[in-house]
């Protein structure tokens, strides 16, 4: 078993990005980033492609320089901390951080074993094999050392970079979405081994990814990008209930857009009738948007075609059906046009529904989540 | 695939061409074996072990140098800051259209004891006699060695190029994380990664080594191919030469098999490689030394030789050699014409059966027809002449007999012989050309056609050759141009009186007079841009920084 308590000391660090900004090119990538992270932290950076995710652990591995702002890397208690600014620069290889990349990248021309005794060959011939040992133990990869990482599967194929990265016994360990390789079904088993390990070696850790499920099996934290800020970090339930931003809740799918407008002060109108607030809403703009989840759509019987009034007609239309744990899954927009019309609209029933069919549907009263758009 | 009768037909014409073209080689090859041992004793005890070692040491040295000319600039370009990268990514690529045997007679020009640079040097030092200084001999093994490495060189750097800007820039990262310095993962990851692609350069640079005549010629360096000129010309030996010509082959199949064994087992690149390099930042020295490593790689193997060559054409050239120009210019398109276009045509046929035909050995007739490649020239030109002279003789006794004017030497003195050591000796390149451009259409093409009732042979003609005609165009080119320049097969092969620009050029460099065929020697250079400026320009965007 490789020394428990000797990694735990030797990771008992946090990593503090202040104001931290990265421009390449003349486009500002990352803007003004905060974080902090304790240790034995695992934070899941997600966000749409392209909002900076990547760039953000490659500015922390130290292959980007950073434009403006400071990392700190450093131990609990302060004395191994260091400083790294747009004028202190420290090399990656200086940095003791390990990173586990998409692709694994292991070494096609070296073996399993002279993969992962690769960052560890200054140590003394005994003290490489003793880690190799316990690593390989520890990662049930014995037997495998003279096999070339072609000759293995994905999941072996992880799990060699991920004794590769924990052999020089990093401070923090960076993982480029480490699971988009694997397949759907073995996904879940090696997201659940992996966060055992880390939190069994007390490891601080930050893995990208653009799968928001990923991040509430594998991360105790999740920080929100957006074109090159972090919108939003926290516990992940937290935030899922307390979107701060329109961005935060549609990329992590919260629920339908609808749009609403501000009728007087605790009511609003919108395509699927009047709705109440307990909540006074200081917005200045008139039309905004209103985050649905489909908990919160009540069907409501419509009354034979005859005995119709105006306010009880249907207001929606059935675009899409597909069936799920849940019941059947319907997209609806809906039938009345105009600026408050919407096209897509989550809601689930047990009752099946024709394609096309028209619904009435009306908002249960609830606490309204509302952005402007 | 294709229908059971065409099929057949399309079989046996492939099977057809490509043991024909085989043929030749494999007759010499019986005729250098079944040489008498007395034969090989004598050549043993005299010549042979000279020959032998000259041969070994140039190919060593050439591809020595070769290697280490090649893999730092491709590091440098690939991997550094260095100043004028994207200008010298294509011009470190210019040598390959310079004939060494050029670069050699315009050096030895420029560097022996009359040259300008030791002319200056004496009266600089005020220096009498050649006893007075050391100079270094142009004209020895190691003159020939830097002067074919300076030509050759640009094969080691465009594959290792391409090998290190392939690799997945993210190995390296890994590497800098595990505590490596961006130095050491370069030796300790990016190298090694790139070794398969160095050795089948080096392979290339051997087999072109082995196959150079007029520059060891030129300065008097014995070596195989020489001395198989010498015994056929010099002594009509035709025994000896195809026994040396074999030896030669044995040496040249010997590189070609130990370049595939140390390949075996190697090259696993990732399947969606991060190309996102991260250049190594140089210091003002580190920038000087590296451009300057470039830079003169650049001109002492192409703009030196070239503005020289320039220069003696605006000196000498007139009117008259404008003149002369024209008939062996039309001599040697001619036969270039005609190999470029056979080897295409040939090259259709044996990729359209691999990849159409059903047949087990579909593959065959391709790779084999391919060997020709690594054959010299001055071994095809045996080869050649063992094989078609004996027919000519059957022939003209035939026409005797029948009391028939004879015909002459038909095939063995004509430019059949010649087109055809073309043709084996090029196949490999069309080949090469036209079998990876048909990989690039999809499989499925093959399919939809016959699923809309549409025949064979209108399917290829409607389909493939349309979506191959870029590979086509290249496959031609390249052919063409390397047959403008190829020389040893010509010098043996040619009819009487029949010159090429090569040959020409060549004669008047044996005859220290290429002022008078400067001219020539800038067309055949200009030619053999053309290809290189073809594939630079589907190959020059620079991979971009991405975020």
């Amino acid at each position: 078993m490789i020394a428990v308590s000797n990694i735990n000391e030797s990771q008992s660090m946090q990593l503090k990005i202040n104001q931290l900004s990265v421009e390449l090119q003349g486009k500002v990538i990352l803007s003004e980033v905060n974080l902090t992270l304790h240790s034995g932290d695992i934070l899941g950076l997600v966000g749409a492609s392209g909002c900076g995710k990547t760039t953000l652990l490659n500015t922390i591995a130290g292959f980007i320089h950073q434009t403006q702002g400071e990392l700190t890397l450093g131990d609990h208690n302060g004395d191994e901390r260091s400083l790294i600014t747009p004028e202190n620069n420290i090399a990656p290889e200086h940095r003791n951080i390990g990173m586990i990349f998409q692709d694994y990248a292991l070494f096609p021309h070296l073996t399993v074993e002279q993969n992962i005794i690769f960052g560890i060959d200054k140590l003394n011939k005994t003290a490489q094999q003793d880690r190799l040992k316990d690593l390989m133990t520890l990662l049930s990869l014995t037997d495998l050392e003279t096999r070339f990482p072609h000759q293995l599967s994905g999941g072996q194929q992880q799990r060699v970079a991920i004794a590769r990265a924990l052999a020089p016994q990093p401070k923090l360990l960076l993982l480029d979405e480490p699971f988009s390789n694997i397949d759907a079904r073995l996904r879940n088993e090696l997201m659940l081994e992996m966060r055992q390990l880390l939190k069994k070696l007390n490891i601080t850790a930050i893995f990208v990814t653009h799968n928001k499920d990923e991040v509430f099996t594998f991360a105790d934290k999740i920080a929100v990008m957006h074109q090159g800020s972090i919108l939003q970090s926290g516990c992940p339930a937290a935030v899922c209930q307390q979107p701060n931003s329109w961005q935060v809740a549609d990329f992590l799918q919260l629920g339908s857009w609808l749009p609403i407008k501000k009728t007087s002060v605790n009511q609003y109108q919108t395509a699927l009738g009047k709705v109440n607030t307990t909540k006074e809403h200081q917005v200045e703009k008139s039309l905004q948007q209103l985050l649905l989840k489909p908990q919160f759509i009540k069907l409501l019987n419509l009354p034979e075609l005859t005995e119709r009034t105006e306010q009880q007609a249907a207001n929606v239309r059935v675009d899409s059906i597909s069936v799920t744990e849940q019941g059947y899954h319907y997209h609806l927009s809906s039938i009345q046009t105009g600026e408050l019309a919407f096209e897509r609209l989550s809601f689930y029933s047990n009752e099946l529904f024709a394609l096309a069919q028209t619904l009435r549907v009306a908002i249960k009263d609830h606490e309204l989540v509302i952005f402007e758009h | 695939m294709i229908a059971k009768q065409k099929n057949r037909l399309w079989r046996g014409a492939s099977y057809f061409i490509a043991l024909t073209l085989m043929v030749p080689v494999l007759v010499m090859l019986y005729g250098g074996i079944s040489a008498s041992n007395e034969l090989f004793i004598h050549l043993w005890q005299t010549v042979l072990p000279d020959y032998i070692t000259n041969t070994l040491l140039l190919g060593v040295f050439v591809v020595l140098l070769s290697v280490i000319f090649g893999v730092i600039s491709a590091a440098i370009i690939v991997h550094t800051n260095v100043v004028g990268r994207n200008k010298l990514r294509w011009l470190l690529m210019l040598p390959l259209a310079m004939p060494a045997y050029l670069v050699a007679y315009l050096y030895t020009d420029m560097f022996d004891y009359a040259g300008p640079v030791q002319r200056a040097l004496r009266a600089w030092f005020s220096w009498q006699s050649p006893s007075d200084y050391w100079f270094f001999d142009i004209r020895s093994l190691g003159g020939a060695s830097v002067v074919i490495a300076l030509v050759l060189f640009p094969y080691v750097y465009m594959l290792a190029r391409t090998a290190f800007e392939q690799q997945d820039q993210n190995l390296l990262r890994a590497s800098r994380l595990l505590g490596l310095s961006a130095k050491q993962s370069f030796y300790k990851v990016a190298l090694p990664l790139a070794r398969p692609a160095i050795a089948v350069a080096a392979s290339l640079v051997l087999m072109e080594t082995l196959a150079d005549f007029a520059t060891v010629q030129y300065f008097a360096v014995n070596t195989l191919t020489t001395a198989i000129y010498d015994t056929w010309l010099g002594y009509s030996d035709l025994a000896s030469a195809n026994a040396l010509a074999s030896v030669l082959m044995l040496f040249i199949l010997f590189a070609v098999v130990s370049e595939q064994r140390a390949r075996a087992g190697q090259a696993h690149q990732s399947n969606r490689p991060n190309k996102n390099h991260q250049l190594i930042q140089l210091t003002p020295f580190q920038q000087f030394i590296a451009s300057g490593f470039c830079w003169l790689l650049v001109i002492a193997g192409f703009i030196l030789p070239f503005v020289l060559l320039l220069l003696m054409a605006w000196e000498y050239s007139n009117i008259e050699q404008l003149q002369a120009l024209l008939p062996t210019g039309i001599n040697s398109i001619e036969i270039a014409v005609w190999a470029a276009s056979l080897t295409t045509v040939f090259a259709l046929i044996f990729a359209l059966f691999k990849r159409l035909s059903n047949d087990h050995w579909r593959a065959l007739p391709m790779n084999i027809s391919g060997f020709g490649y690594a054959i010299p020239g001055t071994v095809l030109a045996m080869a050649m002449l063992a094989t078609f002279a004996p027919i000519d003789y059957v022939i003209n006794d035939v026409a005797k007999y029948l009391s028939w004017s004879t015909p002459g030497l038909v095939l063995s003195g004509t430019i059949f012989a010649l087109v055809f050591a073309y043709v084996v000796r090029f196949a490999a390149i069309a080949n090469g050309t036209i079998g990876s451009g048909i990989e690039q259409i999809t499989k499925s093409i093959d399919y939809a056609p016959a699923s809309l009732g549409v025949s064979l042979f209108t399917m290829v003609r409607k389909i493939h050759l349309p979506l191959l005609k870029s590979s086509i165009w290249v496959a031609w080119l390249l052919v063409f141009v390397e047959a403008m320049k190829e020389l040893p097969a010509v010098l043996l092969l040619r009819p009487f009186n029949f010159e090429t620009l090569s040959t020409q050029v060549y004669q008047l460099i044996s005859d220290e007079m290429l002022e008078q065929g400067a001219l020539g020697a800038i067309l055949i250079v200009l030619l053999g841009l053309l290809p290189i400026i073809w594939l630079n320009r589907s190959r020059n965007e620079n991979p971009k920084e991405k975020v």
